[in-house]
């Protein structure tokens, strides 16, 4: 696709005097998958629009790497509703540069939903790139976040805190990985646990990774 | 289930406090908006303390004619109490006979809270009466009352509660299929979600499959969250692909996961192939 079509998409979302017609609109962009209505599609994520913003954050992950300095310049403190839609995004690009906010959102923000997307997101982070000291490094600190996540308030987060452990094990080293797997057991046999889908997750993660856990 | 009841917001003043602080304030009797936070705080932190069950019992003895206007009134702290009690587990059996006697309140919000925490309490006492309440049907139970969007009974919670109560004998059934055809879907919702508990017929999950589809959000979410609460696994693809947040989703999916191990499950068993299905699904949606 030619720049001057992504332009008539960008201006399209500009128009759009609707929400019916912003979520059009903003699909239509999002389809196009081009760095360069990246911008654009971070401008959605503030319009308090659910439809457009998931189109958005679809639109955004499918650009991928190109899209997230974009996001990462304009993630919004003082917007709620479009910092948590740009944490799902960074969560599903899973770029290292994203790390951060992601930490920064499964310790502090007060949208389970956004901390179970950041606590899915820690663990599906793109490594392969970075020079091996720097690759475990990150995967450690990811695993930091992760263990504390374990400790999260909602059943869900705690579910995506038992994803990301295991999607993340087979970045560790040995010794990390035994504290990943302490993790997964904390889940599993936690006696204060109210969701026993947690455990079955936290189970079934241990499975997968040829774990022994009761 | 209207999506959101479940969670009750924080009533007035929102602040942290103690366990002993909530107790304390449930004691003081001639401050009812003290004595509304505290019963709140006890149900949503699940406490265990000796002194919870029997102090929200006064809390619900304390109730009487309700005084619009009079802010947070003593009707409030009961219905608040009665949530609560809902939320307690095996101690708050003790304080059925009391949630028994609201249910014919005159005040319709006290019932409804009532009829709840009977049925999250699984009373099988209260089969007969919450039976009784509903036995008028769709035109006289369910009619709308003039001059509020209320029905005559609050049939949701009523019916949910037989549902989750679980006694499936045929005249509870009887009274509670002809809400299947009750003009408001989530009334129709109540309806099929009880008696799929209650009966594990596939027509009534179809029922509430298709409301999946329907054009409000409100009535999606409510289809969501009773199909969850009666485990029916054969949703799974069509929860999956509803229109609504994954959020609810989320919680609909694990009530599939669940509810069919509930009493009957081995809670050390590693999941099995159907099971892993489901979490499959919920993986997706974070």
């Amino acid at each position: 696709m030619i720049n001057t079509d992504v332009m008539a998409l960008v201006e399209a979302v500009q128009r759009a005097d609707s929400a019916l017609g912003l979520l059009q609109a903003t699909q239509a962009l999002a389809a196009a998958a081009h760095p360069d209505g990246a911008a654009c599609l971070v401008e959605v994520l503030g319009f308090n629009n659910p439809g457009a913003a998931v189109a958005a954050v679809d639109g955004l992950i499918a650009i991928g790497e190109p899209a997230v300095d974009t996001i990462l310049t304009n993630i919004d403190g003082y917007n709620y509703g479009a910092r948590a839609w740009a944490v799902r995004a960074l969560a599903g690009i899973g770029d290292v540069r994203g790390l951060e906010v992601l930490e920064d959102a499964l310790g502090k923000d007060i949208g389970p939903s956004v901390r179970r997307a950041a606590a899915r997101g820690l663990g599906q982070l793109r490594l392969e790139n970075l020079a091996a000291p720097v690759r475990q490094a990150t995967a450690e600190r990811c695993l930091q976040a992760l263990v504390e996540g374990c400790r999260d308030g909602e059943w869900v987060v705690r579910y995506a805190v038992a994803v990301g452990l295991e999607s993340l094990a087979p970045e560790l080293h040995p010794e990390p990985q035994q504290r990943l797997h302490a993790a997964l057991l904390g889940l599993r046999h936690n006696p204060e646990e109210e969701a026993p889908v947690v455990s079955l997750r936290a189970a079934l993660a241990l499975q997968r990774l040829g774990v022994s856990h009761g | 289930m209207a999506a959101g009841t479940a969670d009750q917001p924080i009533p007035g003043n929102g602040d942290p406090i103690s366990e002993e602080e909530a107790l304390r304030r449930l004691r003081l009797t001639d401050d009812p908006s003290a004595q509304y936070y505290a019963a709140w705080w006890l149900g949503r932190n699940r406490s265990s303390h000796p002194d919870a069950v029997p102090l929200l019992q006064e809390a619900l003895r304390q109730r009487r004619p309700r005084d619009p206007g009079a802010g947070v009134e003593e009707n409030a702290v009961a219905r608040n109490a009665a949530r609560a009690l809902g939320k307690l587990g095996a101690p708050a059996r003790a304080a059925i006979p009391d949630l028994l006697a609201t249910l014919d309140d005159d005040d319709h919000g006290l019932r409804e809270a009532a009829a709840r925490a009977l049925g999250e309490l699984r009373a099988e006492d209260a089969v007969e009466p919450l039976r009784r309440r509903l036995a008028s049907g769709p035109a006289v139970a369910g009619a709308q009352q003039p001059g509020t969007p209320r029905l005559q009974e609050p049939c949701e919670a009523l019916l949910e509660a037989l549902g989750d109560i679980g006694v499936a004998d045929p005249p509870v059934l009887a009274v509670i299929e002809p809400f299947v055809g009750h003009e408001r879907p989530l009334i129709r919702s109540a309806a099929c979600r009880a008696l799929l508990q209650l009966t594990a017929e596939p027509r009534w999950g179809d029922q509430l499959v298709a409301l999946l589809t329907h054009q409000q959000l409100q009535v999606r979410r409510a289809a969501l969250m009773d199909l969850g609460a009666a485990g029916w696994r054969q949703a799974l693809e069509p929860i999956a692909a509803t229109l609504a947040e994954n959020s609810l989703k989320l919680i609909a999916l694990r009530g599939l996961v669940e509810q069919p191990a509930a009493g009957a499950g081995q809670p050390e068993a590693a999941p099995d192939p159907a099971t892993v299905a489901v979490l499959d699904v919920m993986d997706a949606l974070l």
